[in-house]
């Protein structure tokens, strides 16, 4: 009876039309209809709390790889909801390097010039193998990390862990990691909520197969970027001088005369720690093909507290590679930037109150310097089977603030129903008026 | 459409029923979601500067809005116009999308 392609889906909407991430987002807590007009079920969901934080260990962390600065041991491990590393043999803690000040990533922004270039940022080696061996210590067996999907192994025959330290020229290593501060019990509770108040029309198979136990903590690959920029626009503008109505009672139409002005503004302005997605999967937030816009929603990140890489913060959890240099994103980051002014001089054209017509932009980037950092994300995945694959739905925790966000596959039929219910009411009502204005 | 009769009203049912699809869809799916940089950046900004010039007037018009009102559609991009001294422009923007 679940017949997935039963009812045809509305009108398809452009990647980059109203709707789509390249929509400037709603204000949080804000609805397109006001839920007060809504039947009560649809209202109740839609005015539930959103998730709060429950603090709770997570089993999830295993063993670390480095020596303990004190007694020298390698039973590591990162502190959950901390940024602490711990000594599990003598209980020594000690916090990683902030790179903040470790090499000065917060200063100088007003100053930048040219390209400046963190050594975890540099460009991958397109030929370096994603297989790093490693001879254990413990016992002389080969150990083999796949840096494409992780950053630590454990030796199958001693238990000991590796973890990749070193910066090796593939990209592998980044200049800096953030770590976990949500634990996975947190981040389940918060996840189960967000579904919680999606219920009502969620995919049937969705909500059988709901399991957010499920969730796994990944470090994703993001670029850091601070940048100096100047911009400039010009367009349009129009201020209403009259407003007038013309014609008679049943046919009156408003008409309104307006002063046009050519606008033009500049701005400079500096932009500190912008995150831009780093694998070329998660950087493409086309709506149509994936829900990666979800992971975006969770940003931005303390980016601020970041520490100085270190393997040990990632054991028990995956990571993806970056595949993207510096290069690559520059368009994205240009695209931002201009995004930025256009919202910084939104305010000096208020008394247009006809609105303006933007016509040209114009940017110039006088510097900018690129950190690459792991950021943790607790990802919760379902994949709903459909043409081209099906489409994988996320519900995706930020690992340091826990702002939750997720998409939720719609049972089409109900929704559409209930959409259609509202809607002949609505007629009926149109039609009982009519009816009495004749 | 004519207003005449209030006919229009005969509208209410299928608009209703539209938006009310379109509101819930994106409160299950959130595709109108992304990460709003515009105003959760650390921006420092000096104060704008610019012109405004009367250019001309417009009489009658029944439009509310300028058309192509694009005043907060920070993420419209509109045509790039070369910059004079470090020369990014339109060509650098290859892979924008990838
Ligand atoms: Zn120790
Ligand atoms: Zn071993």
């Amino acid at each position: 009876m679940s017949d997935p392609k039963l009812p045809p889906p509305l009108p398809a909407r452009p990647v980059d039309g109203p709707g789509s991430p390249r929509d400037v987002p709603p204000l949080p807590g804000t609805h397109p209809i006001d839920p007060a007009t809504l039947p009560g079920a649809i209202r109740d969901e839609l005015e539930a709390p959103d998730p709060v934080a429950i603090d709770t260990a997570s089993a999830e962390l295993r063993d670390g790889i480095n020596r303990c600065p004190k007694c020298g041991s390698t039973d590591i491990r990162h502190k959950p909801g901390t940024d602490l590393l711990v000594c599990q043999y003598c209980r020594n803690e000690w916090h990683g390097e902030r790179v903040e000040e470790v090499f000065g990533f917060g200063e100088g922004i007003d100053t930048l010039t040219g390209t400046v270039v963190a050594s975890g940022a540099r460009d991958i080696a397109a030929d370096a193998a994603a297989l790093m061996s490693f001879k254990c210590s413990g016992c002389g067996a080969e150990v083999t990390i796949n840096t494409e999907n992780a950053m630590t192994a454990r030796c199958h025959w001693c238990r000991h862990v590796f973890g990749i330290n070193e910066q090796v020229p593939n990209g592998a290593v980044p200049d800096a990691v953030l770590p976990f501060h949500i634990k996975k019990d947190d981040a389940v509770a918060r996840i189960r909520q967000f579904v919680d108040k999606r219920r009502l029309f969620a995919l049937k198979a969705f909500k059988d197969q709901f399991k957010p136990e499920n969730v796994i903590g990944v470090y994703l690959p993001y670029m850091i970027v601070d940048a100096r920029a100047s911009a400039a626009v010009a367009g349009e503008g129009e201020i209403e001088t009259r407003r007038y109505t013309r014609g008679t009672d049943n046919n009156k139409k408003t008409y309104y005369d307006a002063d046009v002005y050519h606008v033009e503004r500049q701005v400079d302005f500096t932009v500190d720690d912008l995150p831009l997605e780093s694998s070329a999967e998660r950087g493409n937030l086309d709506i149509q093909a994936n829900t990666n816009n979800i992971i975006n929603t969770i940003l931005p990140f303390d980016t601020k507290n970041a520490v100085r890489w270190n393997a040990s913060y990632l054991s028990g959890f995956s990571s993806e590679k970056r595949n993207r240099n510096i290069e690559h994103l520059r368009p994205r980051l240009e695209d931002q930037l201009l995004s930025i002014a256009r919202a910084q001089v939104e305010g000096s054209a208020r008394r247009y109150d006809r609105g303006v017509r933007w016509e040209h932009e114009r940017l110039d980037v006088h510097g900018t310097r690129w950190v690459s950092m792991y950021l943790p994300v607790w990802l919760y995945s379902y994949h709903q089977p459909g043409k081209n694959g099906g489409l994988l739905h996320y519900i995706a925790v930020n690992g340091r603030t826990g702002e939750t966000m997720g998409s939720v596959p719609v049972q089409q039929w109900k929704l559409l129903l209930a959409a259609l219910t509202v809607g002949t009411i609505l007629e009926g009502l149109a039609i009982a008026a009519l009816v009495t204005m004749a | 459409m004519s207003d005449e009769n209030g006919l229009w009203l005969l509208l209410a049912g299928p608009a209703g029923a539209t938006a009310l699809y379109w509101a819930l869809y994106r409160y299950y799916r959130n595709t109108d979601k992304s990460h709003a940089f515009e105003r959760e950046t650390t921006i420092e900004a000096t104060p704008v500067t610019g012109t405004d010039t009367k250019v001309g007037t417009v009489k009658g018009t029944q439009a509310t809005r300028i058309r192509g009102d694009n005043l907060r559609d920070y993420r419209a991009r509109v045509r790039r116009v070369e910059s004079a001294d470090t020369g990014t422009a339109q060509d650098d923007r290859r892979d924008a999308h990838d």
